[in-house]
């Protein structure tokens, strides 16, 4: 019988440089009996094609000249979502080692494949990458779809039949666990793991738990024992910095990115938070460096962001250089058109007028930033209530910088990174001595808020939560709980009482409005398939039908 | 700018050349349209070629070690499927010059290392074979003593007696120029092994005649 050629119902795309070399691959994957090749010679033609159709295998050559290179390839059309979990992503590199590519733990390619390769070589691999995808499908899928315990209970089986990858499927277990929320577990399996063998995976597992726990002190132990022993694992410096950071300890944290920039300095994310840290620091020549790397490394990257040119405005003009800030902020409308681009250059024109001494210009400016925030409130992110907070306090606006900051908390309750990174932003901005007790005690005013609306729902007093939810509402407009609640209540109370035309209105504009805060919400889901159920009851109704 | 760097950037450079020559002429000796009158000329092009590709690659990785640049990336693999890569990567070669070539491994066998590193230390064990076996080379895998043991065999004359007694274990170690030999293989081998550690264990390499075949035998040890 003849087994199905693996190679040749499967789209290619390869993306090389160098003309020669794209023939040459395109002629390797043809004598494997692939058929469905194309082929871009730079990083934009790459994103080109992929825009326009779905590839199954991509090799892509991490050096490609002037423009993007593979790895901003890669995060762009895993960021954009144009190649998925089920692509088979192969990074070809000049030399046998990652170290170019290093750091890249949220964006990792399937595998590297170092030149020059042999025929064989790329078939034996491209086969088991194939088998090794078709094997964690149902699982990928289930990830997918945030179904954590499907994902684990299919992993579970995959190791009661002795598989000859255990080793990834534990690690990927452990890292469910620890999206699900489940720290107890996660911990159990990290900590089992070490316990047999010192792996460099384990040990950032076990630091990225602790943090998520708020176990500040011992996550940054844990990274720096892991960085001890592996010091170009690149992702562990940001999360140091990020448990540094909880801790107050900025100059430490810039210090680590520090470092790890120097290792690294491709990684614009990490760029733009070396910048945020030195800013914060009045390290501003740093600053300016870092913000002016991440500016140069977003005009080939999906990563690039105004907040990036504001900051930059910001370090310069801190230093004096004031006409320069302002021909940064005038390029962020030239590269950017957007409410969020409008909201970056409002917050940078603020901050250089103020520094250079013009209070009008400096409110005006913020008075826009202002207006742009509040009317984009239920969309843009919450990053964005601390920027405003920041420019606000550098403008000397203390209290409103306080209540920006109090507003964001509000309407981010039950964000832990969100609360580690405001408590930063209170301590910046000078606001408070102890953060953590302000902000708990404004979390738990909107838990206590929250708790008493829902047993309202369950005493079935529909109208008096209704009355609740919709004031508390008001004040969190950007509040996920608080607006989710607000639908089911609606929601609840037709369920119960009959559709009636106001609760319809209501139960579709919160539904739409929590749909904007979150994506892949599954109480919110949940909600919504409510609601769905009684509008079709409702129209057979109307109907006659029975 | 440092000598050393130059020298690295130059080396990066030189190497993608041969990259390129490499899978040319690969794809010119797979090509049933081309006419080479000897074709045993162009097998020992593409050998020395590749020697010289794997030597470059070395210099560059203990050029990183030293600076520290290179931590290893340490996962569980299984090493059946490894071995297979590394046959891949060398059967087309071996065949080409007559050359026995096999692997032994259980297949539920799984071990850690950084895979790409290993690959390049048995490699470079298997071009050096190349030069001194009769007509056979065999790569396995087993567990000894809570250790993975990886060995590369030939059938030649064995390794001199010499070359036994005092096998690198560092870079600081003894690379005797004397010989003639710059020992760059070994070195390269034996740091990729000290960079394996588990617990208070290091990995080790060591050289031994006379194994399951009649020539030398390379074999690394990690834990």
């Amino acid at each position: 019988m003849l087994l199905k050629n693996p190679f040749a119902s499967k789209s290619y795309l390869v993306v090389d440089d160098f003309g020669d070399m794209r023939s040459m691959i395109k002629g390797l994957l043809r004598s494997l009996g692939a058929d469905d090749i194309d082929a871009a010679r730079d990083g934009k033609e790459a994103v080109a094609l992929m825009e326009k159709r779905h590839y199954q295998v991509v090799l892509c050559d991490y050096n490609l000249g002037k423009g993007k290179d593979g790895q901003q390839v890669l995060e762009e059309a895993r960021k954009r979502r144009l190649i998925n979990v089920a692509t088979v992503f192969v990074m070809i590199t000049a030399e046998n080692s990652r170290d170019m590519v290093m750091g890249a733990v949220e964006y990792e390619p399937d595998s590297y494949l170092s030149k020059p390769f042999t025929k064989d070589l790329l078939r034996t691999r491209l086969e088991k990458l194939f088998q090794r995808k078709a094997d964690l499908q149902p699982v990928n899928a289930a990830l997918e779809k945030n179904d954590y315990a499907q994902a684990i209970s299919l992993i579970e089986q995959r190791l009661g039949e002795q598989p000859k990858n255990a080793g990834e499927l534990l690690k990927l277990q452990a890292e469910t666990y620890l999206r699900a929320g489940n720290h107890e577990r996660a911990l159990k399996m990290y900590e089992s793991q070490l316990a047999s063998r010192d792996l460099p995976w384990a040990r950032f597992g076990l630091g990225k738990v602790q943090y998520a726990m708020r176990q500040f002190a011992l996550a940054k132990q844990t990274f720096e024992h892991l960085l001890e022993t592996n010091k170009t694992f690149m992702a562990a410096y940001d999360w140091l910095a990020k448990s540094q950071s909880a801790l107050g300890c900025f100059d430490d944290a810039q210090t680590t990115l520090s470092a790890a920039s120097a290792l690294s300095p491709k990684a614009i994310q990490r760029q733009h938070a070396l910048g945020e840290l030195a800013l914060q620091n009045e390290d501003f020549a740093t600053a300016e460096q870092a913000f002016g790397n991440a500016v140069k490394l977003g005009t080939h990257s999906v990563f690039n962001h105004p907040s990036l040119y504001a900051g930059l405005a910001h370090s310069k003009s801190s230093q004096g250089r004031h006409d320069e800030a302002m021909q940064v902020v005038s390029e962020i409308d030239r590269k950017f058109d957007d409410e969020t681009a409008r909201f970056y250059a409002a917050t940078a024109e603020a901050v250089v007028k103020q520094q250079s001494g013009d209070a009008a210009g400096a409110g005006e400016a913020m008075q826009r930033a202002e207006e742009i925030h509040s009317r984009n409130a239920d969309t843009l992110p919450a990053s964005l209530s601390l920027d405003l907070a920041k420019t606000a306090s550098t403008l000397g606006l203390k209290e409103k910088a306080n209540d920006i900051l109090r507003a964001a908390v509000q309407n981010n309750h039950d964000d832990e990174d969100f609360m580690v990174v405001a408590a930063g932003a209170y301590r910046a901005a000078g606001l408070s001595d102890d953060p953590e007790k302000l902000i708990r005690g404004l979390r738990q005013d909107v838990v206590k808020m929250n708790n008493k609306g829902v047993s309202l729902i369950k005493e079935r007093h529909f109208d008096e939560a209704i009355d609740l939810f919709r004031e508390a509402a008001e004040g969190m407009p950007g509040n996920k709980v608080i607006n989710r609640n607000m639908a089911l209540a609606c929601v609840m109370k037709m369920e119960d009482m009959g559709v009636d035309e106001e609760s319809m209105t209501l139960a579709r504009k919160f539904l739409d409005r929590t749909g904007k805060l979150t994506t892949n919400d599954t109480k919110l889901a949940e909600v919504a398939r409510r609601f769905t159920l009684l509008l079709s009851a409702d129209a057979e109704t109307a109907h006659g039908i029975r | 700018m440092e000598f050393a760097d130059i020298l690295a950037s130059s080396i990066h450079d030189i190497k993608n050349s041969l990259s390129m020559i490499l899978n040319t002429m690969d794809h010119l000796l797979d090509d049933p349209n081309t006419r080479i009158g000897d074709r045993k000329q162009a097998d020992v092009l593409l050998f020395e070629t590749n020697r010289a590709n794997n030597s470059l690659l070395q210099l560059l990785m203990l050029y990183k070690m030293q600076r520290q640049q290179v931590s290893p990336n340490i996962m569980e693999h299984n090493v059946d499927d490894f071995l297979e890569e590394v046959v891949a990567t060398n059967r087309g070669l071996l065949d080409s010059l007559n050359i026995q070539f096999d692997y032994d491994c259980d297949p539920s066998l799984s071990g850690y290392f950084d895979d790409n590193l290993v690959l390049g230390v048995l490699n470079s064990a298997i071009l050096n074979a190349r030069r001194y076996t009769k007509d056979r080379i065999s790569v396995s895998a087993a567990m000894q003593d809570n250790l993975l043991v990886l060995r590369v065999e030939d059938n030649g004359a064995g390794f001199p007696d010499f070359m036994i007694a005092d096998v690198p274990q560092d870079l600081d170690g003894s690379a005797s120029f004397s010989s003639g030999s710059t020992q760059l293989g070994l070195l390269f081998a034996a740091q990729v092994a000290h960079l394996h550690v588990n617990g208070n264990c290091h990995g080790h390499i060591a050289l031994r005649n006379r194994h399951q075949l009649d020539g030398g035998c390379f074999e690394m040890y990690l834990p």
